[in-house]
């Protein structure tokens, strides 16, 4: 190091090279492609940068980058926003692009910083914030020294704002912009502490929108679907359709001499190459392998799509057509189930002990659904003999990038991928099979961009779909509280993927952990199905969460108590936000009004991803008000949702993502439901599988009082998505005396007189 | 094949290819304007809405060859003709989540809003037939009351 001066802050000028070295004159603005401003940065350093995630330019324009994808949460813009607080920039003068993978991997991890550090959201968690804030407070700190240099100051006399430097004694002022590049050669001797929470300024204090919405309103955001390279090529893929199953034959010839069609290929998963190295991929590839198909690749996707309507495929369709229906998928797991050899998650006191005159059983289920992700799946590959590189809309780029290494068995140091924004993800686009897929076609049509869409009905019946969850709950009420005694709940999913068999909202509800009902037994079984299952926006919590919530609103009914008082029992000594969430909700809905014969209410609260340690993950609790017309028709009145995450980054962002989840919940437990023939999936597209639109939405009031203010800024996009399925029920059950124990509730007999 | 002439945002074009390729793929592949989305195909969602002839129309239900002569508007467009107003007020009030209905979405209102300047909500509900699967429906309800003048 060779240093220059040393303030009393003990700083250090230094002409080293820092974080990740200087600059090439390449420009860091994302690069012009095909006339679209692309959101992906660049794969090596440039310009004034002050880390891989920061470089400042002498317009003073900001440039982040950052590992997280943007699915509609707005994670990126939150990433951003966690920089400029300690960097005291401007915020119009802050743009966002996506990290390079390829830069992560050839300097070791330079985006790696916490948990699941490229997966969709987790902007606020604890050590990614604490980096971010880091890293922005360097930055600022060395333009501070870099002004004091051109000044002759001490840095320690130089204030900051608004991407401004200030010296005051002398009244002298720079811009950012003006010192960035002899800035961005400083290095500090110690890294400066950060600002305690209650000083922050941006964070938690103002909601600036996603700064991509006006590339939205204008239709320049480049998601996956598209992205425009030079000779590129299009395909469209058809994969047999009983997942598992294999292509017998097909018949190119008959399609070849259509318009446009430049190749037939099949993909055989066979010829996966196959990575044997060491991977940074962050779920393995277990749940990303190919399936059978075959693609057309013509000049333009229409073309391509035509000719795959009118080629002759034969399958051979497996073992999955066993599946007469999806029927008879929820009897095998449930006969599973009953087995009683389950494993036992929960164990508490000794269930068969317990007496009591009053017993709640029921049997709840929920059925296949499609993440329906309004962005088909889709990715773009430019194969080679020595390299691979790929864009795509996916949720976790870390995950993509090794898939790409697995299928192709290249080195990583030839790979590269570009993430694009996201059309909707819900989980769908984290596995990566998508992406192997595309490099799979890709791969055969060798030196040409191949951008490989799958058609809506593809996306469907490809899907990897919502767990169904058998559950069969029972409780026996303690004679004098009307409280359970002892609760058994023993749940089956349908499909053995060992990660889609998350407890969360089941196993750790706080009244089945902390002795409040003393006897508890809690089991899980799974059996093996064709159909994939994966994410589903808060996997199998979003399943959980309507069962057990229907479950203690019948033993509430069972014992007399008013459903709210019931559940605050349960939640009497438990952390205080959970009860504050359950009031907020319910004085938000008007609790306790009379209401017009067929109209009801219901409330259900749940918790993800933690619900079982204190202050932890993000409590939702939500109150429905639902009116049932006499032919059975359901109406959506109101949805009050009251919730407790800690924290706030950005109160807007988190009101979007309570609002969109307890939607999309609303809408997974009205209409959204996929049937199956011969193991087939039978739905193929929006006018078959019923997804809530604008006249299904009630008014959706998100209340901010139940917040605790503990430290944690908790994840916010999955919590609201179970109880609203739960609160829902209930109030259908107030409106019409019927309980409803599965999912969809349009599909129930409703009608009244 | 078909050579069909129309414009797209004001400026003349003529394309050449299948007269079966819907307007959506025609926006999309041959003239490079990918705002327009591609999301079901068979007119249900709106992603894809596009104006034509100053209306909305879902652009995977039109053929190139029914295109002669059409003046059609994209979301690219959308701005220069009157729909500025609308684009802000969705920055505003943070409407899109993931985004990609939004152009659908935005090119619905602003017709919505041309044949029902003040609409009350059934008139949103039944002109707004977009499928979003993020939930922005209550924020574009609430824009487009704003852009109509109507107190939320």
């Amino acid at each position: 190091m060779n240093a220059a001066s040393i303030d009393r802050r003990g700083f250090l000028i230094t002409t080293a090279v820092v974080g990740g070295g200087m600059a090439l004159g390449l420009s860091a603005q994302a690069a012009v492609q095909g006339g679209q401003t692309v959101p992906w940065g660049a794969d090596a350093a440039s310009g004034a940068e002050f880390s891989p995630w920061i470089e400042i330019a002498p317009d003073d324009t900001v440039t982040v980058r950052v590992p997280t994808p943007e699915c509609g949460n707005g994670a990126m813009s939150q990433a951003a926003m966690n920089v400029a607080e300690e960097l005291h920039c401007d915020w119009s003068k802050v743009r966002v692009v996506f990290a390079s993978y390829a830069r992560d991997f050839a300097e070791k991890g330079a985006y790696n910083t916490g948990f699941l550090s490229f997966f969709s959201g987790h902007s606020t968690g604890k050590l990614r914030l604490q980096k971010t804030l880091q890293l922005g407070a360097s930055a600022r700190e060395r333009l501070k020294m870099a002004a004091a240099a051109r000044w002759g100051v001490p840095a320690s006399e130089i204030t900051t704002k608004d991407s401004l430097l200030f010296h005051k004694p002398t009244g002298r002022e720079l811009r950012y912009g003006e010192v960035a590049a002899a800035a961005a050669k400083v290095g500090l001797l110690a890294e400066p502490e950060l600002k305690p929470q209650s000083q922050w300024t941006l964070l938690g204090k103002k909601s600036p929108p996603k700064l991509n919405i006006p590339d939205i309103t204008h239709g320049n955001a480049v998601y996956g679907i598209d992205v425009k390279l030079s000779g590129m090529v299009y395909a469209a893929l058809m994969q047999c359709p009983v997942h598992g199953g294999k292509l017998n034959s097909h018949d190119p010839a008959k399609v070849l001499k259509m318009p446009g069609v430049r190749a037939v290929v099949v993909i055989d998963p066979a010829r996966t190459v196959g990575w044997k190295g060491k991977t940074g991929s962050t779920f393995g590839f277990a749940d990303s392998l190919c399936q059978s198909g075959v693609a057309v690749i013509a000049d333009h996707y229409w073309q391509a799509q035509k000719a795959l309507a009118a080629l002759p495929v034969e399958w051979d369709m497996g073992a999955g057509v066993q599946w007469k229906d999806a029927e008879a998928i929820y009897t095998a797991a449930q006969a599973k189930r009953d087995l009683g050899k389950g494993s036992v998650i929960r164990k508490l006191g000794d269930v068969s002990l317990a007496s009591g005159k009053r017993v709640v059983e029921g049997e709840y289920s929920t059925p296949y659904g499609e993440n329906a992700a309004l962005e088909p799946l889709n990715a773009t590959a430019l194969v080679t003999a020595e390299s691979a590189e790929v864009w795509c809309p996916t949720q976790d780029m870390s995950q993509a990038f090794w898939v790409v290494v697995d299928e192709t068995g290249l080195p990583p140091d030839k790979v590269k991928l570009h993430q694009t924004f996201i059309g909707g993800a819900f989980g769908r686009r984290g596995q990566g099979d998508d992406v192997r897929m595309a490099v799979a076609v890709a791969r055969q049509f060798p030196g040409k961009p191949v951008k490989v869409i799958w058609s809506r009905e593809e996306t469907f019946r490809q899907g990897r779909f919502r767990t169904p969850v058998v559950t069969k709950m029972r409780g026996v009420l303690d004679d004098a509280t009307g409280l359970p005694q002892a609760v058994t709940g023993d749940v089956g999913y349908a499909g053995s993927r060992a990660i889609f068999q998350m407890p969360l909202g089941f196993s750790d509800m706080p009244w089945f952990n902390n002795g409040v009902i003393p006897n508890v037994r809690l089991t899980s079984s799974a059996v093996p199905v064709n159909v994939l299952n994966g994410a589903f926006r808060g996997p199998c919590y979003n399943s959980h969460a309507f069962v057990v919530e229907t479950f203690i609103d019948e033993c509430a009914e069972a014992a007399g108590i008013d459903r709210l008082e019931y559940r605050l029992k349960l939640l009497a000594g438990w952390d205080k936000s959970w009860s504050d969430c359950l009031r907020s909700a319910a004085k938000g809905i008007g609790w306790g009004k009379v209401l017009p014969k067929g109209e009801g209410m219901g409330i259900a609260i749940s918790c993800w991803p933690v619900a079982n340690a204190h202050n932890s993950g993000t409590v939702v609790a939500c109150a429905a008000r639902v009116s049932v017309l006499k032919a059975g028709e359901i109406r959506i009145l109101q949805l009050d949702t009251a919730f407790d995450c800690g924290r706030i980054a950005n109160a807007d962002a988190v009101r979007a993502q309570i609002e969109g989840g307890t939607l999309f919940g609303m809408s997974v437990c009205l209409g959204e439901e996929l049937t199956i023939k011969d193991g087939m999936i039978v739905e193929g597209n929006f006018d078959q599988y019923q997804i809530a639109k604008m006249a299904d939405c009630p008014q959706v009031n998100v209340h901010f009082d139940a917040l605790s203010g503990h430290e944690r800024l908790e994840i916010i996009g999955e919590a609201a998505v179970g109880p609203v399925q739960a609160a829902i029920g209930n109030a259908i059950k107030i409106a019409t005396g019927k309980r409803l124990r599965q999912t969809p509730f349009r599909k129930a007999e409703l009608s009244w007189i | 094949m078909a050579k069909v002439r129309f414009k797209v945002n004001g400026k003349p074009q003529v394309v050449d290819a299948d007269g079966d390729t819907p307007l959506l793929w025609v926006l999309r592949d041959h003239l490079g304007l990918t705002g327009t989305k591609y999301g079901c195909g068979i007119a249900q969602c709106g992603a894809c809405t596009v104006h034509m002839n100053g209306s909305a129309v879902r652009s995977c239900q039109v053929p190139l060859e029914g295109l002669g002569g059409a003046d059609v508007t994209t979301i690219e467009g959308l701005a220069g003709k009157g729909g500025a107003g609308l684009q802000a007020l969705w920055f505003d009030m943070n409407v899109p989540q993931c985004g990609y209905c939004q152009a659908g979405m935005l090119m619905a209102a602003s017709d919505l809003l041309k044949q029902h300047p003040k609409p009350d909500d059934d008139q949103i509900d039944a002109f707004m037939s977009n499928i979003c699967r993020c939930g922005t429906y209550p924020r574009i309800k609430a824009a487009i009351k704003r852009a109509a003048g109507i107190a939320v």
